[in-house]
Formats: C-alpha cells, structure tokens, sequence
C-alpha cells in the first residue's frame, strides 16, 4: 500500500527533470547553435535525480536514457545512434559513475539517519528511565514510610498526626498512579509502528471529561473555557488525549509560579483542531523552552520539591500528540505566563 | 439482623478482598467472598447475592466468563473490578451485562456510592410505575413520562421525539453507565457506521438546550468512549 505512491512520486520527479532538461537543451541548441553543453546538463539532471529519488533503479535509468537521447539527438549525426564514437561512451560511463557514486551516498547517508533516530530514541528512553525512577522514588518513600511508622506504633501517634500522615499515603498514591497512566502510555506508543486507535471524539464531550477530573484533583483552580459552539468531531485516541490536556492543566498549576488564571481554548484553523492550555504565572525560562518535551531534565535542574515530573508529563504528551500525526508546541506569552498549543488533524471521513 | 444486603466478592487478590470486605461489612454489608471464577460460580448459587463484585482479571479465567455465566440465568447486579484503564474492556463487560464498572485503583466512596446505586437501581426496575405515569427528577430535570414533557428548573424544554426518547431510557436506567451501543439499538433498533455519531450530535442538542457547559453537567454525564449515565434520580421521588 505505501509503497505503490512512493514509487509513482519517484517515477514523476525523474520524468519531469528528464523533460525539462530536454526542452532546456532543445533550447539551448537554439539560441547558441552549440552541442557542448549538452552532455554537461544532463549530467546534471541524472544528478538530480539520484539525488532526489531513492535507490539505484532510477538514476541509472535516467543515465541511461540520457546517454542515448544525447546520442541520438544531440550529437552528429543527428536523430540516428552511433555507437562507434569513442568520446560518448566513455562520456556515457562517467555519467554512470556519477549516478552510481551519487545513489550511493544518498543511501549512506539515508542509512545514518536512521541510525540516528534510532540512537536519539534510545537516549530518550534511558533519560527517562531515569527520571522515572527518581520520580517513583519520592512517593514511595513517603508511602512507605508513613505506613511502616504507623503499623509499628500503632496508637502512639495522636489522631491529628495518623490522620496528617494517612492524607500524605493518599496523596503520593494518587500521584503514583498518574505517573503509572503515564508511563503506561509511553510504552504503548514505544517501538515502531504506533498502535493507536482512532474513535470520533465529541470535543465538548472530551473538554467536559477533563474538566470533570480536574477539578476533582484541583478544586479551587477555576479553568476559563473558549471553545466553538459548534458541533466538533475530532478522531483520536480518547484516553491519550484526555491525558494529554490534563498533564497540560496539571503542569500550570505545579509549575506556573504566581499564576491566577488558566484558560483552555479550542479553535479550528482549516481542519486543524487547535487546544490551547495558557497560563499567567511565571513562563518558561528560556534554557528550558528548548528541551522542554524530550523527557528529562538537565543535571543543573533538579527539582526542588522532588516533584518535578514536569519531565516526564510533558514527552507524554508530545509522544501522544506526535503519534496522532500532530504537533505541539510551548511558548511564552507577552505579558507573562506560558502556553502549550497542539494540534490534531480533522481528517475526512471517507479517508 | 437478616435484611443486610449480600455482596459476593470474585478477586483473587488477597489484598484487596480483606479491604473490600472489612470496608463493606463496617458499612452494613454481608460479604462472601470467592478467589476465582470457578468458586465465584459455585458460592454464587450456594449463596444467592443481591449484588458482585467482580474482578476481571482472574486466575482460572477471563471475569468476563462468569459475567456470561451468571447472566444466563440472573440478572443480580454486577459491579466489575477493572485494572484496565482500556475503553474497550468496560464496553464488553457493560455489554455483557455488567451493571457498573470501577477502575483500580479506586477510592472506596466511589465504590460505594456505585453499590448503593446499583442496589437501588435493581429495585427500581422492578417497579414498573416508573415509566408508567411517574415524574423522574434530577438536580432540577424533571421528566414526565406521561405526557413525554421535560423540565428544567420548571421550565419546560421542547425535545424533538429522538432527544426525548434519548432522555427517557437513560433516565429509566439513572445511575447506571448506558454504553452507546446499548442507547442506539434502544432508540433506532439498528447500528450502522453513523449511529455513534447521530447519538452525539442529538446528545449534543439536547445538552444545549438544557443550557448545559462542559465541566459543569449536572444531569448526563460524559463516560468518554463508553456511553452516557443520567445522574441518579432524586431519592425521596
């Protein structure tokens, strides 16, 4: 299936470099009533196209078909071949060499690219293998901790402190297992070909759910809305995005110093659904801005508080918002405060 | 004390069976409890439940076994146990014939705000007035079955015949999780490629004209991927 268009596009670009260098001969033939330039702008188009195509097949066609045209249209006498010329064949064999040598690099370094991707993602997965266990760390200390203290002195601490240490219990498993949704989806959207499942999601219907959970975990932050009042379908994987725009609400909250107001906004720009979660805390400095979704955080930044999953939350979401085939991005907005923008595609339906 | 309610517990955590059953039977519950779904069948019959709590994933077979089993024959409500936070798990088991579902890890109000729904939920099925000339109500929503009208804070909302059909058979099963494939074959007795997306422009509709925002539904709530539960009806009506 995939391959069948690639092949058309390949079979396209050769033919119309092959054309145009045809009718820039025909003309240069014309204008200055002289043939030495021919064989220089063909090689030219083969090169081009080794360039341009992927693999040998179609270069060393080009080539081919190159040397013959020059032979046969190009050189005297005209419009016959004429094999027994010594200068075009071994003008024919470096216009050869030259697809070859040129393919070959092409490949080379296509090959390394790959590589390193590959090497890339690999040092994602170990930063955030990391950051990970560190994070898991903080909680469990907590949860342990209070739990052991309070079975093995069962009755001595005063009600106040078991009910101050219970509270803590709750709170560090309630963030444990965020971060296990997390990482849950990290894994499901790890390894090459990304099983996601689209359904069409109502939009409203998606905000309603966040906002339900949101305000469940922030009671007291107030989220200002700004979405269409039409009727928006949008395909997707349901709980990823879900996830995605609560680690975005989520995020504000923990790390946005001084904030007062968050909004969450939903436009549509041709058929590209935008979300928009905007705050006016404190930003984003600059020296993060850059690295702020590849999931880990400097050696300089460790976090204060030991809660830092910023890291983490945030390559979530851009795994998930790479994996619907869109793109998200972080700013500072004038005036102060931060924004997080993604987008996801309103494909057709009859797709 | 005789009239307790009897819970039947299918969990093959240790763990999890002595919290649920210490933190039911302090709340009034009876609990039997069964640690795969061969057992589960067996004290199921032995014991005749008013409701179960079932765990999905058990030793000797998919929960959904016993779901399938147990329905054959009864139609005791079951609230299913899921560590799967996956949509689809919760549909089949909803389709199936689960009652509710409650995803692990879950605070214990929640599950028993869900048992006690549930528990009345069987009770109110069997009371045939409820669809017959009675007055739901909800947080303000007000139904009459009778003259098929609706009201919102006392004002009364015109529904086209589809939305108000959509309203009356969620309002019928208040409380409980209505998958979209359950509301379709209810209301257009047909599923094609378009039924899901029909269903939500007209819940759409209907949530516009009941002035509804996103974040703040008082009577339809969103079970995103799955289908839609109307708020549980007043009690005292």
């Amino acid at each position: 299936m995939k391959k069948l268009p690639e092949f058309l596009k390949n079979i396209v670009i050769s033919c119309a470099i092959l054309v145009m260098c045809l009718v820039l001969c025909q003309l240069i033939q014309v204008l200055f009533n002289d043939n030495a330039l021919i064989p220089a702008m063909f090689g030219l188009a083969v090169f081009l196209i080794s360039l341009i195509t992927s693999g040998y097949t179609y270069g060393i066609i080009s080539a081919l078909f190159s040397v013959l045209t020059v032979n046969f249209a190009f050189t005297v006498p005209f419009f016959t071949f004429d094999f027994t010329i010594p200068e075009n064949i071994i003008s024919a064999i470096i216009l050869l060499i030259i697809t070859v040598v040129t393919c070959g690099l092409m490949e080379r370094i296509k090959h390394q690219e790959v590589i390193k991707a590959e090497s890339e993602r690999e040092r994602m997965r170990a930063n955030l293998l990391r950051a990970v266990s560190h994070d898991l760390r903080t909680p469990l200390t907590t949860i342990y901790g209070s739990s052991s203290a309070l079975l093995e002195n069962y009755g001595l601490f005063s009600e106040e402190q078991s009910k101050m240490m219970l509270a803590g219990i709750k709170e560090e498993a309630d963030w444990l297992n965020r971060m296990v949704e997390n990482l849950l989806s990290v894994t499901r959207l790890d390894g090459d070909d990304v099983s996601i499942i689209k359904t069409e999601t109502v939009v409203d219907e998606l905000i309603d759910s966040v906002l339900v959970k949101f305000a469940k975990r922030y009671p007291d932050q107030e989220v200002r809305l700004d979405i269409p009042s039409d009727f928006l379908s949008v395909p997707m994987d349901t709980m990823l995005i879900q996830q995605v725009l609560i680690n975005l609400l989520e995020n504000a909250v923990r790390h946005a110093t001084g904030m007062t107001r968050l909004w969450l906004k939903v436009y549509t720009i041709s058929k590209k659904v935008y979300f928009e979660v905007r705050d006016n805390g404190c930003g984003i400095p600059p020296e993060r801005l850059r690295d702020i979704f590849s999931g880990y955080m400097n050696q300089g930044a460790t976090p204060v508080d030991g809660k830092n999953n910023a890291g983490i939350g945030l390559s979530v979401c851009a795994a998930i918002i790479r994996a619907h085939g869109g793109e998200i991005r972080a700013q500072n907005v004038r005036g102060g405060g931060s924004a997080f923008r993604f987008y996801l595609k309103q494909e057709d339906k009859n797709e | 004390m005789n009239n307790k309610y009897r819970i039947l517990i299918v969990e093959d955590e240790k763990n999890i069976t002595q919290l649920l059953t210490a933190l039911l039977e302090t709340n009034g519950y009876q609990v039997v409890s069964a640690t795969s779904c061969q057992n589960g069948i067996m004290l199921f019959s032995s014991h005749n439940p008013d409701l179960v709590i079932l765990d999905l994933g058990l030793p000797d077979a998919d929960g959904m076994e016993f779901l399938k089993k147990i329905r054959k024959n009864y139609l005791t409500p079951v609230i299913v146990l899921s560590a799967r936070s996956d949509e689809r798990d919760k549909v089949e088991a909803l389709d199936a014939g689960a009652n509710d579902y409650v995803t692990k890890p879950f605070g214990f109000e929640e599950l028993v705000a869900r048992i006690r729904s549930a528990l009345r939920n069987s009770k109110n099925a069997a009371a045939p007035e409820k669809t017959a000339g009675g007055v739901f109500r909800t947080n303000g929503l007000a139904i009459d079955y009778g003259a098929r009208r609706v009201f919102v804070d006392e004002m009364e909302v015109k529904l086209t015949q589809t939305e108000y059909n959509i309203i009356a058979f969620l309002s019928v099963h208040s409380g409980k999780v209505l998958t979209y494939n359950a509301i379709i074959k209810e209301i257009w007795g047909y599923n094609d490629l378009n039924s899901t997306k029909r269903l939500q422009v007209n819940m759409a509709n209907i949530r516009k004209k009941f002035g509804e925002k996103p974040g703040q539904n008082k009577f339809i709530v969103n079970e995103l991927g799955i289908g839609y539960r109307m708020c549980e009806n007043d009690e005292e009506n």
